[in-house]
């Protein structure tokens, strides 16, 4: 009986024209972010290279002239970053608020405004800040040193400061001066991490892992319209009474369906991920590294379907519950507060729906960071199968006419 | 008059007042992700760019709503009342609660003492929120399907933070770069997808 309802449901997926959109969109947004073949990052890095990128710093030091260095930018465009909710939130001072901000900067580096601006401008200006790699170097390397004589301690106290007027989460509070700060790689530490990558990761890994942060924003988002349109579809049909009569359980149905939207979700997917990595395995040859030909199977199944699975099972759960498609509106405030919440472009996984890692490699952070990965995927893998299991539960209620009026949650209403 | 306020009326009770809410829940929640002081130009345009262009999708893509049940929709072809003439009520209400919403956000940021040409953000925002709703409601009008249209709508408000390059005139966030050319071909072009909307939708699914 399941066998035979997943199978129909499949087909009936395959004639629904939001499939194909769905399909289109996928590709065309993948291929707009990955389109092209990128090897400069895979190779070896030489000795005296002007940048070797980024690596976590958690020293006193670097973390008090990073954080300087932010807080200089941020004051010059008079726009702090903050995340009160968890979701972004530009805040813009007055002028009072902006001279505190400015005295605060200049007590602590002993430098006065205009000779902050002029180093910064300078430094800038060394740059080609058309360019993305330029603008990124540039801000990579900024720095402004503290005092002398300023300890970590004091510096806290004044970002505190500097927390009350901006407002609750900005980028000065304790527990992000406590995250550490992104410092300029090393040649050595550059090594390292590329040996990491053709040890650990055997090149396809890092394309994989590139692969689900892009394709893990639009799975935030895309797979709801298929959920919000199978459970609508027998009340268009006018079918749901004659399914609710129908022999088999709540599980077998809303199962099947559930298992078919997932499944056909899950399938371009797999099929783009394939298509994508498989230059990168000639160039891993080239290179005379044995690439891993399963790394984008692993890595899509544990990073991209418990997130499919989660917005289909909450999108099955509120539209059976509502009959309406409400749950759009939370599947994409809730995809994009996820978006927007992280801070970090790489890591910091925590419960963030939408798991990134915009970087080609990072192999050795990454590894540190899998459990965080794995937790939060198992996170949303349990909480996939919880709401699932309260469809079944409310779709079963539905079938029993005289617990709810024709399914209907508002009883009185007509 | 009576008769189209019972329609407008009856529309607003039975099936837009959800989305209302919403719409509602949507603007009360803005403080927490926006900020509203001492905001210059170009912040305000972010403000109604990136936020309040929701409420277009979310209050034209489902005005087609009621003929999502195929009996009502009989029910309503059958009246003196050609169909043109409802959606064309129920359209007005949505842009009757767009211009209220966009005019008290552009209020709230004059309040909190922000620099901007209020005049200029009021046309700006109405006709880029009022041009991406417009799609949602082109697409539902002429599929009859609401999820397809706030697929499309969603999407193009996404494309628009990568591609925006390739969209030329139709880009959304051109108030955020200083750019006001748009108004012009963006407000036509979203009264040409309102009024093929209807004429499609009527054309297409005149047998049914």
């Amino acid at each position: 009986m399941f066998g035979t309802l997943f199978q129909k449901e499949c087909k009936q997926i395959l004639r629904s024209m939001v499939y194909y959109l769905y399909v289109v969109i996928f590709v065309m947004f993948l291929s707009s972010q990955l389109g092209e073949v990128v090897t400069a990052d895979l190779e070896r890095p030489e000795p005296g290279q002007e940048s070797y990128g980024s690596v976590s710093s958690h020293e006193e030091s670097a973390v008090m002239e990073k954080v300087l260095a932010g807080l200089v930018l941020e004051t010059y465009r008079n726009s702090y970053a903050t995340y009160p909710m968890g979701f972004y939130r530009g805040v813009t001072l007055n002028e009072t608020e902006l001279a505190e901000v400015t005295s605060i900067i200049e007590y602590c580096t002993g430098k006065n405004w205009e000779e902050i601006l002029k180093s910064m401008e300078e430094h800038f200006s060394q740059s080609d800040q058309s360019a993305i790699e330029g603008a990124m170097q540039a801000q990579i390397t900024y720095s402004v040193a503290p005092k002398d004589g300023l300890s970590y301690e004091e510096f806290c106290e004044k970002m505190e400061k500097i927390c009350k007027m901006i407002g609750a989460g900005s980028s000065y509070t304790q527990k992000h001066l406590d995250a550490g700060v992104g410092v300029p790689m090393t040649y050595e530490q550059a090594v390292d991490e590329f040996e990491a990558l053709c040890e650990k990761d055997r090149i396809t890994g890092a394309i994989a892992r590139l692969f689900c942060d892009y394709a893990g924003i639009i799975l935030a988002i895309l797979p709801v319209f298929l959920g919000v349109t199978r459970c609508l579809r027998d009340k268009r049909a006018k079918v749901s009474q004659v399914v609710f009569s129908h022999e088999a359980s709540a599980v077998q149905i809303v199962g099947s369906r559930y298992l078919a939207n997932v499944c056909m979700a899950f399938l371009p997917v797999v099929i783009t991920i394939f298509v994508m990595q498989m230059p990168y395995q000639y160039h891993a040859k080239t290179m005379g590294i044995g690439p891993d030909v399963f790394a984008f199977l692993k890595y899509s199944v544990i990073w991209l379907l418990p997130e499919i699975m989660i917005v289909l099972a909450v999108s099955f759960f509120i539209t059976e519950l509502t009959e309406n498609v409400i749950s759009i509106f939370v599947q994409v405030f809730w995809a994009i507060g996820s978006l927007f919440s992280g801070g970090s472009l790489h890591g910091g996984f925590g419960l963030h729906l939408v798991a990134r890692w915009n970087m080609l490699g990072g192999t050795n952070e990454f590894w540190n960071q899998r459990q965080e990965l794995l937790l939060n995927r198992g996170y949303y893998f349990i909480g996939a199968i919880l709401f699932l299991g309260l469809t079944f539960i409310f779709y079963e209620k539905k079938r029993r006419e005289g617990e709810t009026v024709y399914g209907k949650i508002f009883k009185h209403r007509r | 008059m009576e008769r189209y306020l019972s329609i407008g009326g009856s529309f607003l009770r039975r099936q837009y007042a959800p989305h209302l809410l919403v719409t509602l829940l949507f603007c009360g929640m803005s403080g927490f992700f926006v900020s509203f002081r001492n905001l210059d130009a170009f912040q305000a345009a972010k403000v109604m760019e990136m936020y309040v262009a929701f409420v277009g999708i979310l209050l034209m893509t489902p005005l087609f709503l009621p003929e999502q049940n195929q009996e009502i929709w009989l029910l309503e072809k059958s009246k003196a009342m050609p169909l043109w003439k409802q959606y064309l009520i129920r359209l007005l209400i949505a842009a009757m609660f767009l211009i209220i919403v966009v005019t008290v956000f552009c209020q709230m940021m004059k309040q909190g003492n922000s620099q901007f040409d209020g005049k200029e953000l009021w046309c700006g925002s109405l006709c880029e929120i009022f041009f991406l709703g417009s799609i949602g409601f082109f697409v539902s009008g002429i599929t009859n399907q609401i999820v397809l249209g706030y697929m499309v709508s969603v999407v193009y408000y996404f494309a628009n933070i990568g591609a925006s390059k390739y969209l030329g005139e139709f880009a959304l966030f051109q108030m955020m770069r200083g750019d006001y050319d748009f108004l012009v071909p963006m407000i036509l072009t979203a009264f040409f997808l309102v009024t093929s909307g209807i004429v499609l939708r009527e054309r297409t699914w005149k047998k049914r």
